[in-house]
């Protein structure tokens, strides 16, 4: 769990930087940003915080 | 056409919030700067000049003394490179240049002494945010971040920032920073790493100017490194924090401080890709307070919550910092530092009457900020709130740090107004939704709030500051987008870097003091003295005092 939310917070950034060299496109480019940004921030909170929440001092 | 018909439909929707919420949008029209010239022969630069005319004073009229200030500055005190042949128009000019360049050295040295004293301000807030029988060591932290961090940029984070930065034109230029490790991709530049300028002389870097942009960067990365203190506080292992530290001072910050600052990829976005200006930070919302957040909030991850912060219900209870006194007072520091980190970052006063608006817009962000958490808190819990207070004057400031060089003073009001209210509702989402622990409400001051500042460039940026950068409201779109890749280079790289390097540090040294000192209190097991030993401290329960 602590691995995927890494790759995803990795992969959020690297969608739109790639996406810099597929499309000249503003629109596109702005959307790949913001789904970069969406990714990173459900890597970080959803999936990386989740599995440390699980396993927290106070659960036990 | 695609990317015009974007624009419009952004700017659209944007101005109708703006202007539903009753703001008016107003830009400065600048000035048209009146120019003259005159037609001549060009005097002989090393012909010399007719001194006499300037009416200097004589030996006898300086020996009695200058009351009024009158005679003291003149074309006496202008230094003749060749005695024989008397003052020229060649060392007038070289006086100007050199004049021109002294200003700036001054005035970016003065602003980086206000911004080192920001550390005494970040140690009063965080050490009066945390409880009594933690205070030698989170003071402690706060106080050696700062030679820890110093030496860890010295030996390699200003080259791998700056060494390829050459360009300081207010400074002189720079020019020995000059070397970029750089990847050429599809056709276009990514600079990655400075390579000029380890231990301050390789690269021919033992230049004036290169000292006075190290000392300028250095405090912006101790800024950066000290906020980390404050969201890890009185559960973090001294060793620990002191190897993370110096991470965070020779990798991590310098890294994608060269790509914001240094001539990297993320400032190239716009001559490489038509995005804006390129991605921009005038004064590090993103580079400093983001940077600082998220490493802080990779690190909280790691070490966990206090104990006693949480029930196993999962609801948290508020542990109160020891001294709230002492916080306000180190807002106010930093709130003090703050006119050198914004105005300081034009890096010259002579030709850079920005700062001004500068620093009209860093005190008005601050004070909406402080207004917005109060309120919020006033509301919402009937309280106005001391410590909310202090975190929404620094969430303003915050966020106002990258765009203060870009935006008016309407904007400036109103990217501090959502900074306070955002802190409030980020600190709430942290504690209460994320099960995150932070004592001091760093990863929302500076992480969050940061984050609002690098996006906020692109939509308050009104096209008449530094480097022309125009924001959405002004009619560039392309702006906004350097921004969210800015945002999501701090969430993807950055965080992860630090996340994966604090794993390491957790593996050989432990990022967490022991149960039994952390109930204690860390000043005896982690600093061997009491910070305040002549008190008697209160026991109650597992937040003790």
């Amino acid at each position: 769990m602590k691995f995927v939310g890494l790759l995803l917070a990795v992969c959020g950034w690297l969608l739109p930087v790639a996406g810099l060299t597929w499309t000249s496109s503003l629109a596109a480019r702005f959307i790949l940003a913001l789904i970069g940004i969406a990714l990173c921030l459900t890597g970080i909170l959803g999936f990386l915080n989740r599995a440390y929440v699980k396993e927290a001092i106070w659960k036990k | 056409m695609r990317r015009k018909k974007l624009n419009t439909i952004i700017r659209g929707f944007v101005l109708a919030t703006y202007f539903l919420c009753g703001v008016p949008a107003w830009a400065q029209t600048p000035s048209q700067p009146t120019t003259s010239t005159q037609a001549g022969p060009a005097p002989a630069m090393n012909a010399p000049l007719a001194v006499k005319e300037a009416n200097p004073p004589s030996a006898e009229e300086m020996a009695k003394g200058d009351a009024s200030g009158s005679l003291t500055g003149t074309v006496n005190d202008v230094t003749v490179s060749n005695p024989k042949v008397g003052l020229t128009l060649a060392d007038t000019l070289n006086q100007v240049g050199q004049n021109k360049v002294a200003i700036n050295f001054v005035w970016t040295l003065i602003t980086g002494f206000l911004v080192m004293f920001m550390q005494a301000g970040f140690a009063a807030v965080e050490t009066g945010l945390c409880r009594a029988k933690n205070a030698n060591h989170t003071i402690m932290m706060n106080f050696m971040v700062y030679g820890i961090g110093l030496f860890a940029y010295w030996v390699c984070g200003f080259a791998l920032q700056m060494g390829g930065a050459a360009g300081a034109s207010s400074l002189g230029g720079a020019a020995p920073l000059s070397g970029e490790f750089a990847l050429h991709i599809a056709g276009k530049t990514w600079g990655l790493w400075g390579t000029h300028g380890f231990f301050l002389t390789q690269g021919g870097t033992y230049d004036v100017a290169v000292m006075v942009l190290f000392l300028f960067e250095m405090v912006f990365m101790d800024t950066a490194a000290t906020i980390v203190t404050g969201g890890c506080a009185e559960r973090w292992k001294f060793a620990a924090f002191a190897v993370s530290s110096v991470f965070l001072a020779a990798i991590t910050y310098p890294l994608f401080a060269n790509w914001a600052w240094g001539g990297g990829w993320l400032s190239q976005l716009g001559a490489n890709y038509g995005l804006g200006a390129g991605y921009a930070d005038f004064a590090g919302s993103g580079v400093v307070h983001a940077v600082g957040g998220l490493s802080a909030l990779a690190v909280a991850l790691i070490v966990g919550p206090r104990i006693g912060k949480y029930n196993r219900d999962g609801s948290s209870n508020a542990i109160p910092g020891h001294d709230i006194t002492m916080v306000l007072i180190g807002c106010f520091i930093l709130a003090f530092g703050w006119f050198g980190f914004n105005p300081g970052s034009t890096l010259g006063a002579s030709g850079s009457l920005r700062i001004a608006t500068i620093a009209v817009d860093t005190m008005l962000a601050g004070a909406t900020g402080s207004f917005g958490a109060v309120f919020y808190m006033w509301i919402r819990y009937g309280k106005p709130d001391a410590s909310m207070g202090g975190n929404g004057l620094l969430a303003g400031l915050v966020a106002i740090t990258a765009p203060s060089g870009y935006v008016n003073t309407i904007g400036a009001a109103i990217i501090g107004l959502i900074a306070g209210v955002l802190v409030c509702l980020s600190v709430e989402f942290i504690d209460r939704i994320a099960h995150i622990d932070d004592p001091v409400g760093a990863i929302s001051v500076h992480g969050a709030c940061g984050l609002w500042g690098v996006l906020s460039v692109g939509l308050f940026a009104d096209g008449t500051g530094v480097g022309a950068v125009k924001g959405l409201f002004y009619g560039d779109a392309g702006q906004l987008v350097a921004q969210m890749i800015g945002v999501v280079t701090l969430l993807g790289v950055v965080f992860t870097l630090s996340f994966v390097f604090n794993l390491f540090v957790d593996y050989f040294i432990g990022q967490r003091v022991s149960p039994q000192s952390e109930l204690e209190g860390l000043d005896i097991p982690e600093m061997g003295a009491l910070g305040y030993p002549e008190f008697v401290l209160k026991i109650q329960g597992a937040g003790a005092a």
